[in-house]
């Protein structure tokens, strides 16, 4: 992540100038999660992190790391079976939210015939389909416009890690994001990995070494708030290990 | 919609599957407890216990009252466990889970019933006027381990923590302030700390201090509460898979060494304490405190 992006803190007006200027046309302003708009012209933030604009999309937010996950439409996320029903399985997001229900049909090549069977306490790796206050979030494991599953389903074997939500979406904005553990580790192991936005990170590295290594060395790179330097650094040292 | 997050199968399998092959998640031994912190406030009696992401708070308190009318002589002392829900989603106040209720009781066994604190020493006047002391645990964060990171509490709490000294004319008694006195220490006569076993492959493998992931795939646990002079104060098992009496033994053998290296930590975090508060080294002469 640049390290020169303003710092906000709540209450804060942003002015103008530090706006995204729209490239071509009259794109209207978005405001993202951490911004409200105070009729008629006034911005102001509600909570402390990093301002982020983006131009192209005429687009402002704040990043900042928060310690309950609130479930939110389209977000990637791993979720815990809890129980099953006729139509669809209650799933844990995360303890503190109510039951989000996966329908049965909701997997790729699903029918009322062969329905997914899933022991209670296993692992999917959904998308949110709707989240609001009133109703409990649904969620989905196919692209709704093709019916392909898209890497999402059910999670077999592997171990999952707690990470902090800011950990997670710095994980799933790729190159944005800044975290080159991941990379670093491919270059020279093997593993599979999956990121939920609710802080869980799954990891399968086919034995139990490659597995933790993988974890443990985003764990740390969460907890101590590594830079490239440090990052390169746990990677060496779990390829060390290794 | 609060309540415990249950661990799922993946998770499950994996620390079994890692148990197998001699590795426990955080890298330790199987037989080390994650690292511990102890630091005292700044009254007397507060004791902030922190065991890995574990954190539990005991806290002291004393006042007057009359004694039970079958223990004349005896002082009151009464623990008082409080799990925060700001610890662990299932915890609900008012509403104490098992988890609550077997750390009650083992810290009743393991404190209070093996007379660790002389509640002889409390009484001021036989039937009229006792102390009452009373021992808050707070349980802050809950990453398993809490019944040893309780016991810890408590005992540091209890030997940190200092009375106020009473003045007895005939039937009349006067606590002393802190201003006109120097509190008095309690009379411990022995240290009962807590190592609770976990045990995995019908009692193949055990664990000392289980953080929460691997207590939720526990067959079942073993407490060991003893003093450092290795007399068992109690020993509790929980779980539906039995133990051979050898493993057992070995336990104890596992437990004393762990004991006496938090009994000396404990001493030795008191002593940095008294260091500190000693300023000019005028404490010696303040004491109240008769020589036995």
């Amino acid at each position: 992540m640049a390290a020169t992006l303003p710092v906000v803190l709540p209450g804060d007006q942003i002015s103008p100038s530090s706006l995204p200027k729209p490239t071509k046309g009259n794109k209207p302003l978005t405001l993202g999660p951490g911004l409200q708009h105070i009729p008629p012209n006034t911005i102001s933030t509600t909570i402390a992190g990093a301002l982020v604009t983006d131009a192209k999309k005429n687009a402002a937010w704040v990043e900042y790391n928060s310690g309950r996950y609130t479930p939110t439409a389209g977000d990637l996320v791993i979720a815990t079976i809890a129980t099953g029903g006729a139509e669809s399985f209650n799933c844990t997001i995360t303890p503190n939210t109510p039951y989000a229900s996966l329908p049965n049909l909701a997997f790729e090549g699903a029918t009322r015939k062969t329905r997914p069977q899933l022991a209670t306490n296993s692992l999917v790796y959904a998308r949110i389909l709707t989240a609001n206050r009133d109703t409990a979030p649904e969620l989905t494991c196919v692209d709704p416009s093709t019916g392909k599953s898209e890497g999402l389903g059910p999670l077999k074997g592997g171990m999952v890690f707690k990470i902090s939500l800011g950990m997670a979406r710095r994980l799933l904005a790729g190159r944005k994001g800044g975290v080159t553990v991941l990379g670093g580790l491919s270059e020279k192991i093997g593993f599979e990995i999956a990121i939920g936005r609710n802080g869980v990170l799954w990891v399968d590295g086919g034995n139990v070494k490659t597995t933790l290594a993988v974890g443990k060395a985003v764990q740390e790179v969460d907890e101590h708030a590594l830079g490239p330097e440090g990052q390169k650094k746990v990677v060496s040292k779990v390829l060390r290990d290794i | 919609m609060p309540r415990e997050a249950e661990i799922s199968v993946n998770e499950r399998e994996f620390i079994q599957q890692a148990l197998r092959e001699n590795t426990r998640l955080d890298g330790r031994a199987f037989d080390t407890f994650r690292p511990l912190e102890l630091t005292f406030g700044d009254e007397y009696g507060v004791a902030d216990v922190k065991l890995g992401k574990t954190r539990v708070i005991a806290r002291i308190s004393v006042e007057v009252t009359a004694p039970l009318p079958e223990r004349k002589f005896d002082g009151v002392f009464q623990i008082v466990t409080e799990f925060s829900p700001m610890a662990s989603p299932a915890f609900e106040v008012g509403r104490p889970t098992d988890a609550e209720v077997i750390l009650a009781r083992i810290l009743e066994k393991a404190i209070r019933r093996s007379n660790a604190l002389d509640t002889e020493s409390l009484c001021i006047i036989a039937g009229l006027k006792v102390f009452h002391l009373r021992a808050d645990v707070h349980i802050i964060d809950h990453d398993g381990g809490l019944i040893d990171a309780s016991c810890i509490a408590v005992m540091a709490a209890l030997q940190h923590f200092r009375r106020p000294d009473v003045i007895v004319e005939g039937e009349k008694a006067t606590v002393l302030s802190v201003r006109e006195r120097e509190p008095i220490p309690l009379s411990i006569l022995h240290t009962p700390l807590c190592v609770t076993f976990s045990y995995y492959e019908e009692g193949e493998i055990f664990l000392v201090d289980a953080n929460l992931a691997e207590e939720q795939v526990r067959q079942g646990e073993i407490i060991i509460t003893m003093n450092r002079h290795g007399e068992v104060c109690q020993i509790a098992k929980y779980g539906g898979a039995t133990v051979d009496a050898l493993s057992l033994l070995n336990c104890n053998n596992v437990a004393l060494e762990k004991v006496k290296d938090m009994s000396k930590f404990i001493q030795e975090r008191l002593e940095a304490d008294a260091k500190r508060r000693d300023a000019g080294g005028l404490m010696a002469e303040l004491s109240a405190e008769n020589d036995r």
